[in-house]
C-alpha cells in the first residue's frame, strides 16, 4: 500500500494518454477502439485478464467435464447459485480494497447478521417477519463494520490488524447467537412457515418463465434508456462522451447477455418433471451491483472513495473528510457482507457453525482483485467482485465435476494459482504505470 | 445384484448388451476413512455395472458439501449417497435434489427433518449395547449371577442412552451390576480413575466388563492390571488397532466390528437401485424404517460383528480394515504367532 506516484502532467502526450479513461481522449469508435488498446499497452487491462480467465475455465472444463456437462444449462444456473456468496462477499471487500484498505472480518460478520435473521424468523420462537429480521440482521452488520471503521480512522489503527481482532469477535459472537435457540441444534430454513420460506427462496426460489422474459425485457429497456439518455446528454451540452456508436454496442451487450442468461434459465434442468426460470438470485445479486455502481461512479461519495484510495492526502487537502467517508466505507463493507451472508444461509438451508468465514475473507479478497480490483487502493469496481465470483465458483464447479480432481487439495492450490496471477498482473500494471512516468522525467 | 443387472440389461432393450453408464455420486465429510468408503463403494459399483461412474468428493465444511451436492444434481448424477456433515444443512441438499428427481441415499449417519429422503444405511446402533452384552455373558461361561462393571460414554450422547438401554435388556436379572457409571466427554483418564474406584469398592472381585467403547475398555484395563485376579473378559466396541492387539495378547476378550466394507457396499447397492429405478430388494433392509423427525426412512441397518481371538483374521484383516503388520507390531509379534496371525 505504498504512496502512489501521481501522474506527471507535463508527460508526452502519448503516455499521458495511456492514463486516461478512452472515452476523454474519443471522439468516434475508431479513436475510442485506438485509446483503448493504448491504455491495455499502458498496464490498464481492466476487466480483460478476467474475462481471458473465464473464457479459459469455460473451454478447459467442457472439454474434460463428462458429457460436457459443466455448459449445461442446469450446471450454469448452478454454478451462478454457487457463486453468488462469493461475487456479493467480494463486492462487500471491494469497499475495502477501493478505500486501500482490507477488511479480514467480513466472513464472520455477515454470518452473524444472518445467523440474526435466521434465528428471528424462527417460527417456534421469536416469530418476526422476514423484513424486520433481515434488517436487523444487516443493521448489526452495519453498526459492527461502524465500530470497526471508526477505530480504523479516528484512532490510526492499521484496518488490518483491527479486522482481524474483528473476526476473531465476530466468530465468538456469531456462535453465541447460533446456540441461542431452545431447539437441538442449530437454526434451519426448512419448515412450514412463510417467513423461513421467503430467506430460503432468497437463493432457491424460482421466477415463473414467462415472467423472466418481461423483467428482463424491462431491465435491458431501463438500463439502455438510462445509458442512452445520460450520454447524449453529455453529447449534447458538449461534455467529454463516448460516440453515440458506443452507446448502443453497449446497450446491444447488454441485450444479449440478458436473453443468453434468461434462454439458459428458461431450460428445464430436472431429471424429471420440470424445473425452469430465472432463480431469484440473480436479479439480488444485479442489484446489489447496480445499487454500488451508481453510488461509486455517479456519486460524490464514491468520487471521494476512489480519490481517498488513490491519495488520501491529496483527498484531504481538498477537502474531503477522509475519515468520515473511510468510517462510512467499513459500514458499507459490513452491511454488503452481511447480504452476502444471508445468501449463505439461504443457499445452505440453515445456519451452523461450521462456517469457513476465514476461508470466505480470502475468497472475497481473491475474487475481488481477480475481477480487476487493486489491492493498492484507488482502483476497482463492483462488477470485478462479480466477475472474479464468477471465476472461482467455476474452478470450484468444475472441479467438482471431475471425479478425478474433485478433491478439496486441487481446489485450494488452483484458485491459490489464480488468485496469484491476478495480483501478479495486477502489480505489474501498476509497476508498468509507474516506471512510465519515472522514465519520462 | 449380478441377477439385478441382467434384469437391467433386458428391460433396457439389450441391444448392445452393455448396461447403459449412470453417474452416482458418493459425497462423505473428509476424513480418514473416507478414502477407504470410496475404495469399496467404487468397486461394488464397477461390478454390477461397468460403464457407471462415481462422483466422489470429500468435503470440510457444509458449504462445500452443499456445492458439491448441487454440482452433482446439476453435472447428471442419478443417485446421490450422502454422509451428512451437518444437520442444519443437509436436509436442503435433500429438498434441492426432490426439486431435480434425484433419489438420496443417507450414509452413516441420518440426514435429520428431511421427508424426501429415499434410503438410510448405517449400523443398528440400538443393538450394539445388546449383542455386546450377550457375548459377553457367553464368555463368562456358566458363572451364576456374576459381578459385571459396565462404562458407559458420554451421557449427553444419544448412543450412549440405547446402549445403555440394550444392554441392560440382555443383563437383567442375569448379573450383578457391580458398578455402572458415564463417562463425561469419554475420556479415558476419567473412566480409568473411575474404574479403580469401583474396583476397591468390589474388592477386586470382577467377573466381567461391559465398555462403551475400546477406548473405554483400554483405560479399565489400565485400571485392573495387576490387581485383578482370575482376569475377567472384557468387551469393547470399535475395532480400533490397539484394541484388535489387546485381544490378541489376551487382556480383551472381544470388540465389535462395524465392517466400512460391509456398510459402502450395502450403500452402493441401494444407490445402484435407486438410480436405475428399481425397487430395493426387500431382504435388503428386511421393511425397518428409521424415524428422521419428517416421516419414517425405510432403512438398511447392519449389525456389527463381534471379533475374538478366533476370528481377526476373515473379519478386521480379510476386509483390510488392519494389516497383520500393523496388529503384530514388536511386542504383540509372540502373542499373534499363539493365535495363527501372519
Amino acid at each position: 500500500m505504498a504512496p502512489e506516484e501521481a501522474p506527471d502532467l507535463t508527460a508526452a502526450p502519448e503516455a499521458a494518454r495511456a492514463e486516461l479513461p478512452p472515452e476523454v481522449v474519443a471522439q468516434s469508435l475508431g479513436e475510442y477502439v485506438r485509446a483503448y488498446a493504448a491504455r491495455i499497452k499502458g498496464g490498464e487491462s481492466g476487466v480483460l485478464p478476467v474475462v481471458a480467465a473465464m473464457v479459459a475455465i469455460v473451454l478447459v472444463f467442457t472439454a474434460i467435464s463428462p458429457n460436457h456437462v459443466f455448459l449445461s444449462p442446469g450446471n450454469l444456473v448452478n454454478l451462478f447459485q454457487q457463486a453468488a456468496v462469493f461475487m456479493v462477499l467480494a463486492m462487500a471487500e471491494g469497499f475495502a480494497l477501493v478505500l486501500g484498505e482490507i477488511d479480514l472480518s467480513v466472513g464472520f460478520v455477515g454470518a452473524i447478521g444472518a445467523a440474526i435473521t435466521v434465528q428471528l424468523v424462527q417460527p417456534t420462537t421469536t416469530k418476526w417477519h422476514w423484513i424486520p429480521a433481515i434488517i436487523a440482521g444487516l443493521l448489526a452488520c452495519t453498526v459492527f463494520g461502524l465500530i470497526q471503521g471508526t477505530l480504523i480512522t479516528r484512532l490510526r489503527l492499521p484496518s488490518f490488524i483491527v479486522t482481524l481482532a474483528g473476526y476473531l469477535i465476530a466468530n465468538g459472537i456469531f456462535l453465541d447467537i447460533l446456540l441461542l435457540g431452545p431447539f437441538s441444534g442449530y437454526p434451519n430454513l426448512l419448515g412450514q412457515s412463510d417467513n423461513l420460506s421467503v430467506i430460503y427462496h432468497l437463493m432457491w426460489g424460482i421466477i415463473d418463465p414467462t415472467v423472466s422474459w418481461i423483467g428482463a425485457a424491462v431491465v435491458v429497456i431501463a438500463v439502455g434508456l438510462l445509458i442512452w439518455l445520460s450520454d447524449s446528454r453529455r453529447r449534447k451540452s458538449g461534455l467529454v462522451a463516448p460516440p453515440a456508436s458506443l452507446s448502443l454496442i453497449k446497450i446491444g451487450l447488454i441485450a444479449a447477455v440478458a436473453i443468453v442468461v434468461v434462454a439458459i434459465c428458461n431450460t428445464n434442468r430436472a431429471n424429471l418433471g420440470t424445473l425452469a426460470g430465472v432463480p431469484w438470485v440473480i436479479p439480488i445479486v444485479l442489484g446489489v451491483l447496480g445499487a454500488w455502481t451508481i453510488l461509486l461512479q455517479r456519486t460524490k461519495f464514491g468520487r471521494y472513495v476512489y480519490a481517498i484510495g488513490g491519495n488520501a492526502e491529496a483527498a484531504r487537502r481538498a477537502g474531503v473528510n477522509v475519515a468520515l467517508i473511510r468510517t462510512i466505507g467499513f459500514g458499507l463493507c459490513s452491511f454488503t457482507a452481511g447480504v452476502a451472508m444471508l445468501l449463505y444461509a439461504s443457499l445452505l438451508g440453515g445456519m451452523s457453525n461450521n462456517v469457513g468465514g476465514g476461508q470466505y475473507v480470502l475468497y472475497a479478497v481473491a475474487a475481488a482483485v481477480i475481477g480487476g480490483t487493486s489491492l493498492f487502493g484507488g482502483r476497482g469496481k463492483p462488477l470485478h467482485g462479480v466477475l472474479g465470483g464468477l471465476v472461482i465458483a467455476g474452478i470450484y464447479n468444475g472441479l467438482y465435476l471431475l471425479p478425478q480432481l474433485s478433491s478439496v487439495e486441487w481446489q485450494y492450490i488452483i484458485t491459490g494459482l489464480v488468485l496469484l496471477a491476478a495480483v501478479v498482473i495486477d502489480a505489474v500494471s501498476r509497476r508498468g504505470a509507474a516506471s512510465g512516468s519515472v522514465t519520462r522525467t | 445384484m449380478l441377477a439385478l443387472s441382467a434384469v437391467v440389461m433386458l428391460a433396457c432393450g439389450g441391444d448392445t448388451g452393455v448396461t447403459p453408464g449412470k453417474r452416482i455420486a458418493l459425497l462423505l465429510p473428509d476424513t480418514t476413512v473416507s478414502n477407504k468408503v470410496k475404495a469399496y463403494f467404487e468397486a461394488n459399483i464397477q461390478q454390477v455395472c461397468a460403464n457407471c461412474s462415481v462422483l466422489y468428493s470429500a468435503a470440510k465444511t457444509d458449504a462445500e458439501q452443499q456445492a458439491q451436492a448441487t454440482t452433482a444434481i446439476s453435472g447428471g448424477a442419478s443417485a446421490i449417497v450422502l454422509e451428512p456433515l451437518h444437520d442444519a444443512t443437509a436436509a436442503a441438499i435433500v429438498t434441492q435434489a426432490k426439486a431435480a428427481n434425484i433419489p438420496v441415499v443417507s450414509y452413516d449417519r441420518l440426514v435429520l427433518n428431511a421427508p424426501d429422503l429415499s434410503y438410510y444405511v448405517s449400523f443398528d446402533h440400538a443393538a450394539v449395547g445388546g449383542l455386546l452384552a450377550t457375548s459377553l455373558l457367553t464368555a463368562m461361561g456358566t458363572k451364576t449371577n456374576p459381578t459385571v462393571v459396565e462404562i458407559n460414554g458420554e451421557p449427553s450422547d444419544p448412543n450412549t442412552k440405547s446402549f445403555k438401554e440394550s444392554a441392560l435388556a440382555v443383563l437383567k436379572d442375569k448379573v450383578k451390576l457391580g458398578a455402572q457409571y458415564d463417562t463425561p466427554g469419554g475420556v479415558p483418564a476419567t473412566a480409568r480413575a473411575r474404574m479403580a474406584v469401583a474396583l476397591a469398592s468390589l474388592n477386586y472381585k470382577v467377573d466381567g466388563v461391559l465398555a462403551g467403547n475400546d477406548v473405554l475398555a483400554g483405560a479399565a484395563i489400565g485400571a485392573m492390571r495387576g490387581r485383578v485376579r482370575p482376569w475377567p473378559p472384557v468387551a469393547g466396541q470399535g475395532a480400533e488397532l490397539t484394541a484388535i492387539q489387546r485381544i490378541v495378547a489376551g487382556e480383551q476378550a472381544m470388540t465389535l466390528y462395524s465392517s466400512t466394507k460391509a456398510e459402502a457396499e450395502a450403500a452402493a447397492q441401494v444407490a445402484y437401485d435407486l438410480a436405475f429405478g428399481i425397487t430395493v430388494p426387500p431382504s435388503m433392509g428386511n421393511g425397518k424404517t428409521v424415524n428422521n423427525g419428517a416421516g419414517d426412512i425405510p432403512a438398511v441397518l447392519l449389525t456389527p460383528v463381534v471379533v475374538t481371538k478366533v476370528n481377526i483374521e476373515s473379519t478386521v484383516v480379510a476386509d483390510g480394515f488392519w494389516t497383520p503388520d500393523q496388529i503384530c507390531s514388536s511386542q504383540f509379534v509372540s502373542a499373534c504367532a499363539a493365535v495363527g496371525i501372519s
